[in-house]
């Protein structure tokens, strides 16, 4: 895993000092060593974790005769069967780096490579035969590529503080980018809360040349009509699933030159890939799991259990409600947007004690819940959809009362107002049925915007995600539909993103996930529907693969989904100076996207309960309010954040064509 | 769906979920699969732990439902 960051000009050579300071502000990603290449028209820099083929794998990185040139972020896994295939088809390899295959592939392919790729990556290539910039990003948006087209150049990097390395790019927020935060819990690609720069969209390719810049998918997410599965038979299926997560699951441990761990929650989900990776390789295996200091959010009983029952070299690092409130300025310095949860914090401290304890690569049982539909949303639109069909029924409306079984305050414990909420639009034929729940009780945080900000929303007009679901969907079960939005939304959005790279890449970690493999993503897609939610039963084929691998009360114990104490964190008696500086009148008008008097007002009653007992909403209100003011902070405000150029270490790779004027390095 | 891969699925549910303490919210858990997975509608009258008792009652109602369909 790695940093990435590049310049194409188009009035002249790019600026090799501006690249430098792109790259410094990458270093966190790629402490291992660093390089650049430069000609008259692209510059492309590099931060390396160095994973495969440590001794040789530098990059940026050449093809034979130095017409293509690469920069790559992540890791392409079945670069052993692809560089084999592009060796049989006459090309020469002078590394075993997976980097390598991309330039080959490419010269092979073109804009096809991509889909012969199984991995997780952010890639850029110039091609200097052309002239041509190709930029490209994972299928579901594990690794992270953002870009700013100015009017004589486009820059493009990893994270968006290192295009802020050019003093010239605006820093500001972008109404419709918070609009979608304040919505969807994050904005969607390719839209982010900065104004002018765009992240490319998971799944997708663009490419920048004399013709200008355009962009396409090579993979989009897809499910069959209801009914029309390739496979009806459960047992079949399970048997596939679980080929498949096998090999998902090898891959990612088995290809690296250094050790890999994995992290254990407790849930099922990394309980699966811990135990394959015990039962199907030789490797004795290091896990690493959260802790909380509050018994609601903790799961170390599981874990132990777990942990014994592989044999596993086990540690955990136990958070509290003040741990989280003191690294919350760095969480926010790395995830580079507003957040509605603090459940980024824990994995930042969790990725910390993975560096600490030598380690730079983990396995995780992240993307289970939404390709096998794990998540409770997917069984809240089940019960929603069953109480639709006859909204009068006493009988369906108690429905209800069968969610969130793990909840303090369970619907089941509160049946009237689990009625109420989730009564409202029952609309079966709305495609985002499943999401209308969420994306309410979210949009109440912008009951608390500035009027200046709310006029800027209305002017810019709100982006409608549910019109850019494929046509077809619309003969998807219900299920496909909800998966469909919640991975085009929150899984890369938030959980790859907040969740995920940032808080590995905050300490040189790298995540890999085999339930985002693409065969597992592409097999589970075209699965029946209740293959995956069965009734109200969660990944029920995920369990029905992986019975004698994982312990009965891990097998059946109800779904606890990764939650960390919210507001709570921040009202603790010796909390950190920065939240009042952060949360002042004069801060928030200054940052001028919400309304300091209700501001005011929302932390007077946090102050009040010590930040316990509050709703869902005013957790999200209070997190939506720390983390917009501290991104204000750190990229707007100018607070000095991001003089980190002159940490970098001498480059391992220096071409500059413009200097040494040679065509052929 | 044929018989056997209906019989079968609903053995499966039996052998797979684990009762709750009321048996009408246990019968509207059951109402929920059998509408999703057969894509039957069932009335309230046959939201009962009655109607609802175990794989060879339901396989039952299933195929009444289908048949009326």
């Amino acid at each position: 895993m790695c940093g990435v960051c590049g310049i194409v000009s188009y009035d002249g050579p790019p600026d090799l000092t501006l690249l430098r300071r792109m790259m410094g502000r990458l270093r966190h990603r790629g402490p291992d060593g660093n390089g650049y290449f430069r000609d008259r028209r692209a510059a492309l820099g590099h931060t390396r974790l160095a994973i495969i083929d440590t001794l040789s794998g530098a990059q940026p990185l050449r093809n034979e005769d130095g017409t293509v040139w690469v920069t790559f972020n992540g890791e392409i896994f079945n670069y052993v069967e692809l560089g084999a295939e592009l060796r049989h088809r006459g090309h020469f390899f002078r590394t075993a780096s997976d980097t390598e295959v991309i330039v080959h592939a490419w010269e092979e392919w073109e804009e096809e490579c991509f889909s012969h790729f199984n991995g997780q990556w952010a890639i850029a290539l110039w091609d200097r035969r052309t002239e041509r910039l190709v930029l490209s990003r994972d299928r579901l948006g594990v690794r992270p590529l953002f870009f700013i087209r100015k009017p004589t150049s486009l820059l493009f990097a990893s994270e968006v503080k290192s295009l802020f390395a050019d003093r010239t790019v605006e820093r500001a927020f972008d109404p419709a980018g918070l609009d979608q935060t304040f919505t969807y819990w994050s904005p969607v690609a390719p839209r982010t809360v900065f104004r002018g720069i765009e992240q490319l969209e998971p799944g997708y390719y663009a490419i920048l040349d004399r013709d200008g810049f355009r962009k396409a998918p090579y993979w989009r997410s897809e499910f069959p009509e209801r009914g029309h599965e390739p496979v009806q038979d459960a047992r079949k299926n399970a048997d596939a699933l679980r080929e498949r997560i096998v090999e998902a699951t090898r891959l990612r441990f088995l290809r690296s030159d250094v050790p890999v761990g994995a992290y254990l929650s407790g849930g099922l989900d990394s309980s699966v890939t811990s135990a394959v990776i015990t039962c199907y390789t030789d490797a004795p295996l290091h896990t690493f799991s959260l802790r909380f200091s509050d018994s609601e959010f903790d799961e170390g009983q599981y874990q132990e259990k777990m942990s014994a029952a592989l044999g596993t070299q086990h540690q955990d690092i136990m958070v509290s409600p003040s741990d989280i409130a003191a690294v919350f300025p760095e969480v926010i310095w790395h995830a580079e947007t507003p957040i509605l949860r603090a459940a980024p914090a824990p994995l930042f401290l969790l990725s910390k004690l993975v560096r600490d304890n030598g380690y730079k690569v983990v396995v995780t049982g992240e993307g289970a819940d939404e390709v096998l539909a794990g998540y409770d949303l997917f069984r809240e639109a089940r019960v929603r959809l069953f109480w639709s069909r006859d909204p009068g029924s006493a009988k369906r409306t108690r429905a209800a009362e069968l969610l969130y079984p793990w909840m303090g305050r369970s619907p089941g414990r509160m049946p009237v107002f689990a009625r109420s909420f989730f009564g409202r639009r029952l609309d079966p034929y709305d495609p985002a049925f499943s999401h209308r729940p969420r994306w309410d009780s979210t949009s109440v945080i912008k009951n608390m915007l500035s009027g200046d900000l709310r006029h800027e929303i209305d002017q810019a007009g709100a982006e409608d995600i549910v019109a850019a679901m494929p046509p077809c969907s619309n003969a998807w079960d219900p299920l496909s539909r909800a998966q469909w939005l919640e991975m085009t939304t929150l899984l890369a959005g938030y959980i790859l993103a907040s969740q995920g790279d940032r808080m590995l890449m905050a300490n040189s970690v790298e995540g890999r996930f085999p339930f985002l493999d693409r065969d597992v993503v592409d097999f589970a897609n075209a699965l029946p529907a209740w293959h995956k939610l069965f009734g109200l039963e969660e990944k029920y084929l995920l369990k029905q693969a992986f019975t004698d691998l994982v312990p009965d009360d891990i097998l059946r114990r109800p779904k606890q989904p990764y939650r960390a104490p919210d507001a709570a964190s921040f009202f603790t008696p010796n909390r950190p100076a920065w939240f009042e500086a952060v949360t002042a009148e004069r801060a928030i008008a200054t940052a001028g996207v919400f309304e300091p008097s209700l501001v005011a007002g929302l932390m007077a009653k946090c102050e009040r309960t010590g930040g316990e007992n509050m709703s869902n909403t005013d957790n999200m209100r209070v997190l939506a309010v720390i983390s917009t003011q501290l991104t204000h902070e750190y990229f707007m405000a100018d607070s000095g954040h991001g003089a980190l150029e002159s940490l970098l270490p001498a480059p391992s790779v220096t071409v500059d064509l413009v200097k040494d004027d040679r065509s052929v390095p | 769906m044929n018989r056997n891969i209906v019989e079968q699925i609903l053995r499966d549910y039996d052998a797979s979920h684990c009762p709750g303490t009321d048996p009408a919210l246990e019968a509207v858990r059951a109402a929920i699969m059998l509408e999703d997975v057969f894509g039957i509608a069932l009335s309230d009258s046959e939201i009962d732990p009655a109607v609802l008792a175990g794989s060879s009652a339901m396989s039952a109602l299933v195929f009444r439902l289908q048949g009326a369909g």
